[in-house]
């Protein structure tokens, strides 16, 4: 077995001829498996553009029972959180494994933030009944507002689309902590991150998500 | 591809909070445009472009594309493509049924 | 991955190798025990052990099959209730489809062949591979627990309202098992684009591709593209039984033709998923059994991908009597017929690759005629549903059934007969009774149009499928193809005793017994764990039956950083065949 006792360093896999193969076929596949995720919400997206084209006052009716203003803080804590991914997978590649660390750590501190705000917008809406499906049951000034027969669907394709993006920023931020524990096992640098370049084009997909799910859901009225 | 050897793309601290910044500024400018209460159409296209700008600057710069192998981008083009494909056939039959839910 | 950078031109030197004819040390030698097995991430385990998983199924699913066919062979009761007979051919149609067609060509043979053709020593993400199987595995659990729980009697389709009202927690578990069967199946495709673009041997450009592997890469795209939309859909429908969110459901203000719609969006695609990868096995061993080139080769790789393409844009076409508007119908109709032709150029191709060919009638080519003949019948009756209003007449009859037999067992599974027989020398170095496989096989091509040609007629006549009476008209057309089954159920348990007698009494395989040109009859057989002594270097086409031999045997002469990304090179042949 001649060319398998070629000088590999530890990180790269017997069946890849080196490093740059590695990273580069990881960093396809991950894209590969983007697509897969554009897809996936892109069948919500689907039933959302089918139903707002038959029904759009229901849409603009419902969007005001939306919080515009934490939305958007949502947004920005998010986006926030693009940016500092960014800057830890900058740190990798620069080999400051500190800074590495302390970017996962506000990564995941505003990825938290994001599911407590979402919680409270949840909280709030079960409070007055605007829950999904079988426990629709708004209080009867919610109703005035929501005079919509189908106001329900709307809220179907909210908790829809919101609940499996919140699914995703939280296997993020399991992601962010396993990449922060690895980190500071000394298994990164400048030689080898692709761990945390390609969790962050995930981070990132995630972000671009929210980017269309917050004017479509929330500011469209 | 293979010819480059540890050449990944940094990119500078600078041009990351630009980017930041610049997507910080456009959601504060959608929020205020859906204030302005723009009519019907407007409204949404408004919307769109201005996630669509948001969604190219995240894609290009923290993403990587814009310096990244094409084939990565046409992976990303081409899940649009057959999003915008299943949509547009979608409607195709929703936007010119007799009865929208048809009847049992 | 512009394949033609010819400032890269590199220079490599090469020598001969010819595959030993006694390898001491193989895939199946090298690690033992079940542990060793279980935790494995050589794809070549890995797709053998999908190939038990999808026998496994086949024989539970195709026993359903026999216990159906018996249940219709008089008009009323024969020996099961009405509620059993919808649960058993749902469950036929569930397997078959899930567990079956989508998993077998390419999760088994295709996990097995891809890196070797590539020359590779295994796919891109050897993990993730081990993973699509026991999620595999997991979502078959599920399905099991949903039998526990009364089942499910929908119909493999899963259509609502009815799954969303019925037995709810039968179809919570089997959708919640399709869910999970979906990650598989996008791991694999996933794992495959990446490897085909990124672990290419040395040599083989995009034009040096095995049509196999351009066959496979069409596959994985829809795998990719099309699976998310089921798995997000079956989502969907699991809430619609959970919560009752309502989007499916015409009593909450839903739409059902909506399910359907994003449904076929993934399912019809997924018959590409399921035929596609037969469509590469055929190119295979066509070749190879004809001692010739491919005809067309640039025309069978890229009807690969325009099937993919056009296939997404037909899915309409399940959906013309469920009212969808009529713009959607007359345009699905036409993008339907569109299918039919890069799938005829196929066709077409192989035959023209038969012509002054030498042909070989081992069984491997045996599937392959019986395949071209099943799969142009189950095509043309395609054609035929696709038109607007035949299909009206013809719609939920057992017209629709033949058609769907003909073109996924006529077509994939004759495909995936072939392929096992081509390559099941390769993967167990043991050669099976030649005499047995043709005889099942012919045996397969006899009972298989007794089951089915019937169906055509009664369809016609007008005999609706999934019905579990019928009336007396049709019992002659319902007692030939209950015969039918029983000779196809008896060629498949021939099948099973040869196969499994070769691996304790076969011959033993020589690393090329059918003098093929490809690249995976350069191992041994079966091969070493890592597929190849050295690094193969590629200089000619897959099917150059017109060179000789020796030109195929390159292999790195020297340690190299091997495996390029199928640049050119400039080939040094020097030294002596290895002894």
């Amino acid at each position: 077995m001649a060319n398998h006792s070629a000088s590999h360093p530890a990180h790269v896999q017997h069946h890849f001829v080196d490093s740059d193969q590695q990273f580069e076929s990881a960093k396809m596949g991950m894209w590969v498996f983007l697509v897969n995720e554009i897809l996936f919400f892109g069948g919500l997206f689907c039933a959302y553009i089918v139903f707002r084209a038959w029904y759009p006052e229901l849409f603009t009716q419902a969007a005001l029972e939306l919080n515009k203003l934490w939305g958007g803080v949502n947004t920005i804590v998010l986006i926030g959180s693009s940016l500092t991914v960014a800057m830890a997978i900058r740190s990798a590649q620069k080999n400051q494994i500190k800074g590495l660390r302390i970017n996962l750590l506000i990564t995941i501190a505003l990825a938290c933030v994001f599911m407590v705000i979402k919680y409270f917008e949840y909280e709030h809406k079960l409070h007055l009944g605007i829950a999904p499906g079988s426990f629709w049951n708004p209080t009867p000034e919610i109703l005035e507002e929501l005079s919509h027969p189908k106001a329900n669907i709307f809220f179907g394709i909210y908790y829809m689309m919101t609940g499996v993006h919140g699914l995703h920023v939280l296997v993020g931020i399991g992601l962010m902590i396993w990449l922060y524990i690895r980190a500071g096992k000394g298994h990164f640098s400048s030689e080898y991150y692709t761990p945390v370049e390609i969790t962050g084009l995930y981070w990132h997909l995630v972000d671009l998500i929210w980017i269309f799910l917050f004017p479509l859901l929330y500011l469209i009225e | 591809m293979s010819e480059h050897n540890h050449e990944h793309h940094v990119a500078t601290a600078k041009q990351l909070w630009l980017i930041g910044g610049g997507l910080f500024v456009l959601t504060i400018l959608t929020v205020v445009v859906s204030n302005l209460g723009l009519p019907s159409p407007f409204d949404i296209i408004s919307a769109l472009v201005i996630a669509f700008g948001k969604a190219y600057l995240v894609a290009a710069f923290f993403m990587g594309l814009y310096w990244d192998t094409k084939f990565n981008s046409l992976l990303l083009i081409g899940a649009l493509v057959f999003f915008i494909l299943m949509v547009t056939v979608t409607l195709l039959d929703t936007m010119y049924r007799q009865d929208v839910v048809p009847s049992f | 991955m512009a394949a033609a950078q010819s400032k890269n031109m590199t220079t490599l030197q090469v020598k001969r190798f010819k595959p030993s004819e006694n390898p001491t040390n193989t895939y199946l030698t090298d690690e033992k025990g079940v542990w060793a097995w279980m935790t494995t991430v050589d794809h070549k385990k890995i797709g053998l052990m999908y190939l038990v998983a999808v026998a496994f199924f086949f024989a539970l699913a195709g026993f359903l099959a026999i216990a159906l066919r018996t249940e219709l062979w008089t008009p009323a009761k024969t020996f099961i209730e009405a509620d059993t007979y919808n649960q058993l051919f749902t469950l036929h149609g569930a397997m078959m489809v899930f567990f079956v067609l989508v998993p077998s060509i390419p999760a088994a043979l295709g996990n097995f062949v891809l890196p070797m053709q590539l020359g590779a020593k295994d796919v891109a993400f050897p993990r993730l591979n081990l993973a699509s199987f026991y999620i595999y595995v997991i979502g078959a659990v599920f399905t099991f627990i949903s039998l526990a729980n009364n089942g499910f009697d929908t119909g493999w389709t899963f259509y609502t309202p009815y799954s969303s009202d019925t037995n709810s927690l039968g179809v919570i578990w089997v959708t919640l098992g399709v869910f999970i069967l979906g990650f598989s199946s996008i791991l694999t495709g996933t794992n495959f684009i990446t490897t085909i673009h990124k672990l290419r041997a040395p040599g083989i450009t995009w034009d040096k591709l095995p049509l196999n592997i351009w066959a496979l890469y069409a596959t994985s795209v829809i795998q990719v593209l099309a699976t998310p939309v089921l798995a997000i859909t079956i989502l969907l429908l699991s809430m619609e039984n959970i919560l009752d969110i309502g989007i499916f459901d015409p009593a909450k203000g839903g739409d059902p033709v909506l399910y359907q719609h994003f449904f076929w969006f993934y399912s019809h695609p997924a018959v590409y998923i399921m035929i596609v990868p037969g469509f590469g096995i055929i190119s295979e061993v066509i070749t190879t059994f004809s001692k010739k080139h491919i005809f067309g080769y640039w025309a069978i790789a890229l009807s690969s991908l325009a099937i993919a393409f056009i296939g997404f844009l037909v899915w309409g076409h399940h959906m013309f009597t469920s009212g969808q508007s009529a713009v959607a119908t007359t345009v699905f109709s036409f993008l339907t017929f569109l299918v039919g032709i890069p799938t005829g150029i196929k066709i077409l191709n192989w035959v023209a690759t038969l012509y002054k060919g030498s042909i070989e009638m081992k069984t491997p080519m045996l599937y392959v005629f019986i395949f071209l003949f099943l799969f142009t019948i189950g095509g043309f009756t395609g054609i035929m549903l696709g038109a607007l209003s035949v299909d009206i007449h013809l719609h939920d009859t057992y017209y629709v059934v033949a058609h769907f037999h003909y073109v996924m067992m006529g077509g994939t599974l004759m495909a995936l007969l072939a392929g096992l027989h081509y390559w099941w020398p390769k993967m167990t170095g043991k050669m099976y009774n030649e005499t047995l496989g043709k005889i099942s096989a012919v045996l397969i091509f006899i009972g298989f149009n007794m089951t089915f040609l019937p169906q055509f007629v009664m369809g016609a006549q007008g005999m609706p499928r999934r019905y579990y009476n019928y009336i007396d008209q049709f019992q002659p057309f319902h007692q030939t193809s209950t015969i039918g089954s029983y000779i196809l159920g008896a060629a498949f348990l021939i099948i099973l005793y040869y196969l499994v007698r070769s691996l304790f009494g076969g011959e033993k395989a020589s690393a090329n017994p059918w003098n093929s040109r490809g690249l995976e009859w350069q191992a041994t057989s079966p091969p070493d764990f890592h597929n190849f002594d050295h690094t193969p270097v590629v200089i000619n086409g897959p099917y150059d039956y017109h060179k000789p031999m020796e030109e195929f045997q390159l292999g790195l002469a020297v340690e190299h950083n091997g495996h390029g990304h199928g640049e050119h090179h400039e080939v040094k042949t020097d030294q002596t065949e290895k002894a």
